[in-house]
């Protein structure tokens, strides 16, 4: 049986519709809104965001519940700045 | 090398909910997720564990400069609790670290270093404020969280 997300999201996104799908979730934890306002590919997230290493992991489940994928461990220990959460979200959409 | 991580019980309280769904299986071993569970101050374990872990890989990425969020990588063994302080062991990447640990009613704050006799010399700062920028006689290490800031002298 084939089901229809409804969070169904298009695996072609452009890097900047990306991080635009990003920003609001790492807002949540940020510290630093000034950062937040030039977030890009390079920003950091502990070392520019200042969010607080125990939010990592939520950032990580908000990540998994608005692309609807599953990001492993692996995957996971690279997640420290924009860029590296885009390539794995792409990867994992790509995968699905 | 030392380490120490800080937690303000009330902060964390604000700021995470550990009982998430998701939540533990990221941040913690399948026996960490024991002691946890089994535990009557679940809260108090969570925060125990994740400033065991916090300290030791803030001496691990002091030396090799390598920086990644592998908290399950972080395995906290031989923990032993007794009235408010508890000792342990964390091993990470092939490195065994020696932890101790203070557990107040409004923070924990744990100790991390290579050697049991490097832990032991460690003198430790906490001070109650806001301002994390406080500096006292350059301490080894600088943890701060909420209320409390806790320096760290080897």
């Amino acid at each position: 049986m084939h089901v229809l997300s409804l969070k169904s999201i298009p695996t072609n996104m452009s890097n900047e519709e990306l991080i635009a799908k990003l920003k609001p979730i790492v807002a949540n934890y940020a510290q630093d809104k000034e950062a937040l306002e030039k977030i890009g590919p390079d920003t950091d997230f502990i070392k520019d965001l200042k969010i607080n290493s125990a939010n990592l992991v939520d950032v990580v489940l908000d990540v998994e519940e608005e692309f609807d994928i599953v990001i492993d461990n692996q995957s996971m220990e690279q997640m420290l700045n924009v860029q590296a959460s885009i390539d794995i979200i792409e990867s994992k959409l790509a995968a699905k | 090398m030392i380490g120490n991580d800080i937690v303000d019980l009330a902060q964390a309280e604000k700021d995470s909910n550990w009982k998430r769904a998701g939540y533990l299986e990221k941040l913690f071993t399948t026996e960490e997720q024991f002691l946890i569970s089994s535990d009557i101050h679940q809260e108090c374990m969570v925060w125990l564990l994740w400033t065991m872990k916090e300290s030791a890989y803030k001496i691990s990425s002091g030396r090799s400069k390598l920086r990644e969020f592998a908290p399950v990588k972080l395995s906290c063994n031989n923990l032993i609790i007794y009235d408010n302080t508890a000792t342990g062991n964390v091993t990470y990447n092939d490195q065994l670290y020696f932890t101790r640990s203070t557990i107040e009613k409004t923070y924990i704050h744990t100790i991390a270093a290579m050697s049991q006799e490097e832990l032991d010399l460690i003198k430790i700062d906490i001070i109650e404020t806001k301002d994390h920028q406080i500096r006292i006689n350059n301490p080894n290490c600088v943890s701060h969280h909420g209320n409390y800031l806790a320096l760290v002298y080897s």
